[in-house]
């Protein structure tokens, strides 16, 4: 049993800010390797909760400029869990269209990601960019319009029902919490309450007093008032506090729970077990505190999340992830040590499309997620289209020429005196941190390719044929692997 | 300037251009025509109406018959600014017939009836065809208000949860008992598998576009193409044949993927090269032309359809998916203007099937072809400012030139006093003159009949009945509704 004393080893250190990051470099593996897990855990959260706003003329361009920075982040778990944030409070700019919203939005998501939840959903319920989304301002008070209310405890909160697929919420909370949310409205981006257009309770007594969960959350048949506060603005946070006292069918604060299996999911590995998020909350005290920061700690020292960094062959219980489009694109380009070029954010060379357009064929637009839902995660990153799509990003990469960071150098990322099919078929999938993750028969595969069957046993990587076709192609073939597209 | 690998194999002169379409690369053994000993010649469309389509305005009361629809609906929908009321003068088009419970007589949207050319008359005209099965009141049991957990349910067939079922589309299921490991009978045109497509026994695909569906070609490298290929179908072999579930999927998926991508592109050429599919494909996309996302899509099976028909190698796939979005009306939902929302929506709809059918009755195929329209609910009976909020059983839609059109099922009791307390109407399998349509039997017909899947297989594998109140629930199948032969 290991815990926040245990040491890294350098493929835990690896698994460690590859799922906290985009892709393990080397200096930070060696750096990391024999570290406490606490202390690394600690080394990793102590970023600042600096703001930075994805802004441009367009969607394009502040889209771009998001890329750009997650090549470089100040702080990669920052980035990595605003990135989390982005896909649970699910907001397109499609809907919203208007990019300056947006940008805050997404600034809000960098200043109180890895701060306290309660907070962050209260902000949320004013952020204009979310109020246009979910039909806030379109919510007045003689037919309330419940699309916020619902998503609020279906995605944001609660969830439709809890581990024990008993339902959290019913349509007459829904149509309740609707009414506190009537009325608001923003301008010049800061929010505000309309009083006229707000359903108070004397002008509306057959909708009955503003209680909610009488049948649900463990408040009894009484349920809770969300007035404690008086009636207007401060409603809307009464709501949220009574959503965080909220208990399940097994007596668990059903938003702790669910958050922790969330962040689960994001960080450790799909279909996370139940007493596995049950754990975090107890050892963090998410259900009381609801800090973020706490809680992300005791999943990253815990022994389960390092489960999944075992080598090839794959058990068939491993619980392996898909990496997002996202995290494929700029691992890749932070493991090849390549930037994107001009405005467009291009990689110079195959096809020269943009970033927004390939990501966009890889089924993953920041600021555009396809419903409230966010994203569909994992087998669901997957199919043809997509595969394609990163497949012609790698070899977008590997074929890039030119001058400075934007082309592909393998000369600085491994020695082109190998001339052993093997040791450069390892040297590369070190490059690409893969080097534990592929099976004999896969690495066969890459050395036949290599050899070509056999036929060529000794290859001279300075000879410029040899370089363009078999050291690129094998770089390319490794990003098109299977094993890549996990983490 | 991106190179093709269309482009590759002319410039490089490893095969003619009409070779494309000759023996792959990689000859996958496992293709197979023997579908005519399952379905025959058959293929199957699904649209879904992503968003949760408006019934109401969808299948609209424009009399009271005998009983009291259109009052029901004029005091559930409102005139004047915002409001969605479709008054008798803008249905007078789009009539479909008496409602068989009621009496009422019905019409669906005009938008459906739009006249834009090329499509001329759009669903509408399919309607009087005799080609469009309208089924009113589609649900099942204890509807869920959530679009995730409802489109989940229709996609998964899988109302109560059973676990059993857990992880496949229904589709899935079907594929699962039809096809091999590496058959590829099934194509979602999207960036991403359609759910109902969900499972991992067979591969299925996802193409947005078949013209540019090319594995990467690197320009420098032109000669060691065959090689890379090789071995990426080699790692993509040892992945498949691995412990780990998500692993395999990839390496699957990845073979599927290559394979396809040395036949699937020249179907492209193959339709907009014949002059006769020149004409649909300009009535599609071309200037005059719709140039929808649903008739770009519906287009892209068009060509799919017209490459297995000419017996293209490797190219055999019968199941389509395509979604449509937007119809999550909780503002400015729109009447019958014909700018509004949904009005937009089924004309883009209706005229892309008309363009579609027209194509395959051109092609000789228009009896064996149907589609399917869903949508994972109906909105709100009462409105609420100039939108509805989400409901419960709505509409779908069967079309082909093998389906015997009309009017099938109950609209649903939206009398003020019938809604539950939600304000939404009530499942019910009760023999009473309002009961529902589980779209199980509309799913388990077309498996029946269309599919040829026995009924004992349907009940074991695909549709489980459900246990419960033979009321509220659905514990009786009926896979003989009279809409296909």
């Amino acid at each position: 049993m290991g815990d926040e004393n245990s040491t890294l080893s350098n493929a835990e250190a690896r698994h460690l800010l590859r799922r906290t990051g985009f892709g393990a470099l080397p200096r930070d593996i060696a750096t990391f390797t024999g570290t406490a897990r606490g202390d690394a855990a600690d080394k990793l959260l102590a970023f600042r909760p600096q703001g930075f706003r994805p802004s441009g003329r367009d969607f394009n361009a502040a889209h771009n400029k998001w890329i750009k920075s997650l090549i470089k982040p100040r702080s990669p778990l920052q980035a990595k869990l605003v990135l989390f944030w982005h896909d649970h409070f699910s907001t397109a700019i499609a809907k919203v269209e208007d990019v300056g919203l947006m940008g805050d939005q997404i600034t809000l998501l960098y200043r109180e990601g890895s701060g306290n939840f309660k907070t962050l959903v209260k902000d949320m319920n004013r952020n204009p960019a979310m109020m246009e989304f979910l039909d806030t301002v379109r919510n007045r008070k003689h037919v309330p319009n419940e699309n916020y209310a619902r998503e609020l405890q279906e995605l944001f909160t609660l969830g439709v029902t809890d581990f024990a697929g008993q339902p959290n919420y019913t349509q007459d909370d829904i149509v309740q919490i609707a009414r506190a949310f009537t009325g608001w409205d923003y301008d010049r981006r800061s929010s505000f309450l309309n009083d006229d257009e707000h359903d108070f309770m004397a002008a509306f007594p057959g909708r009955g007093p503003k209680v909610i969960y009488t049948t649900v959350g463990g408040f009894g048949p009484a349920g809770r008032s969300f007035t404690v506060n008086g009636e207007g603005a401060q409603e809307i946070d009464a709501v949220i506090d009574i959503i965080c006292q909220h208990t399940d069918s097994q007596g668990h604060n059903t938003v702790a729970r669910r958050i922790a299996h969330r962040l689960l999911e994001y960080f450790a590995y799909p279909d996370p077990e139940n007493q596995f998020a049950d754990d975090m909350v107890a050892t963090s005290g998410f259900a009381t505190s609801f800090e973020i920061t706490p809680l992300l700690r005791a999943i990253f020292v815990d022994d389960r999340f390092y489960t999944t960094s075992a080598p090839a062959p794959f058990a068939a219980g491993t619980k392996k992830s898909v990496k997002w489009p996202v995290d494929y694109v700029v691992s890749s380009l932070r493991l090849l040590g390549m930037r994107l070029k001009g405005r467009d954010q291009y990689v110079d060379g195959g096809s020269g499309r943009s970033i927004f357009d390939q990501l966009s064929d890889m089924g993953q637009l920041l600021l555009d997620p396809p419903s409230v839902f966010g994203w569909d995660w994992e087998t669901g990153w997957i199919s043809s289209a997509t595969l394609l799509a990163r497949f012609d990003f790698a070899r977008d990469l590997t074929s890039a020429r030119g001058n400075g960071g934007t082309s592909f150098r393998p000369e600085r990322l491994m020695d082109l005196g190998l001339t052993d099919p093997t040791e450069i078929v390892n040297a590369v999938t070190d490059v690409l941190g893969v080097s534990d993750q592929l099976t004999s028969s896969e690495r066969q595969a890459l050395v036949d390719y290599l050899t070509d069957s056999g036929t060529n046993t000794s290859i001279d990587l300075n000879d410029d044929t040899v370089r363009n076709t078999k050291l690129n192609g094998l770089f390319a073939l490794v990003m098109q692997s299977p094993a890549y597209q996990l983490h | 300037m991106a190179i093709t690998r269309r482009q590759f194999l002319q410039r490089s002169g490893a095969v003619t251009a009409g070779a494309l379409l000759g023996p792959s690369l990689f000859d996958n053994l496992f293709v197979r025509r023997a579908l005519a000993s399952t379905i025959g010649d058959r293929y199957f469309v699904v649209i879904f109406l992503d968003g949760g389509n408006d019934g109401l305005n969808t299948v609209t009361p424009v009399t009271n018959g005998g009983g009291t629809l259109r009052n029901d609906y004029e005091a559930a929908r409102q005139t004047g600014n915002g409001g969605l009321r479709l008054l008798p003068g803008a249905l007078a088009g789009t009539l479909v017939g008496n409602d068989p419970n009621t009496g009422a007589q019905l019409a669906i949207h005009p938008g459906f009836g739009d006249m834009i050319a090329p499509a001329s008359g759009g669903l509408k005209a399919l309607y009087d065809l005799g080609k469009v099965a309208v089924f009113q009141g589609c649900g099942y049991p204890s509807y869920s208000l959530s679009h995730d957990q409802s489109r989940t349910i229709w996609r998964t067939a899988n109302p109560l949860g059973l676990g059993t079922l857990s992880g496949t589309g229904w589709m899935g299921r079907y594929l699962a008992q039809n096809y091999a490991a590496l058959d590829i009978p099934g194509v979602t045109i999207d960036d991403s598998v359609a759910a109902e497509f969900r499972q991992t026994a067979t591969s299925v695909l996802a193409i947005p576009r078949v013209r540019n569906f090319g594995f990467p070609v690197d320009d420098f490298a032109p000669d060691d193409q065959m090689a890379k290929e090789a071995a990426f179908d080699a790692l993509c072999t040892a992945a498949g044949m691995g412990l780990q579930p998500t692993d395999a999927y990839i390496g699957n998926s990845g073979h599927a993927t290559l394979i396809s991508t040395q036949s699937y592109p020249g179907l492209h050429s193959l339709y907009v090269n014949d002059p006769s599919r020149k004409v649909f494909n300009d009535q599609y996309v071309g200037t005059n032309g719709l140039n929808t996302s649903t008739a770009r899509n519906l287009l892209e099976i068009a060509k799919i359809i017209n490459g297995v028909n000419q017996g293209v190698p490797n190219v055999d796939a019968r199941f389509f998916q395509l979604a449509n979005g937007g119809y999550d009306t909780h503002s400015d939902q729109g009447a019958a203007a014909t700018d509004g929302q949904q009005y937009s929506l089924h004309q883009e709809v209706g005229n892309a099937l008309k363009v579609f059918h027209d194509d395959l009755a051109d092609m000789g195929m228009i009896d064996k072809v149907v589609v399917m329209v869903w949508s994972e609910f109906s909105r709100r009976i009462n409105q609420n400012d100039n939108g509805t909020d989400h409901g419960s059983q709505g509409p779908m839609f069967v079309i082909g030139g093998a389906v015997n059109g009309g009017l099938y099922g109950n609209h649903p009791n939206i009398a003020a006093a019938a809604l539950d307390d939600d304000g939404n109407t009530v499942y019910s399998q009760d023999a009473n003159p309002f009961r529902s349509t589980d779209f199980r039997d509309v799913y388990g017909t077309i498996l029946k009949h269309w599919l040829n899947m026995p009924q004992a297989t349907i009940l074991s594998s695909v549709l489980p009945l459900d246990t419960g109140s033979a009321s509220d629930y659905w514990t009786v199948q009926n896979f003989d509704l009279s809409f296909l032969p």
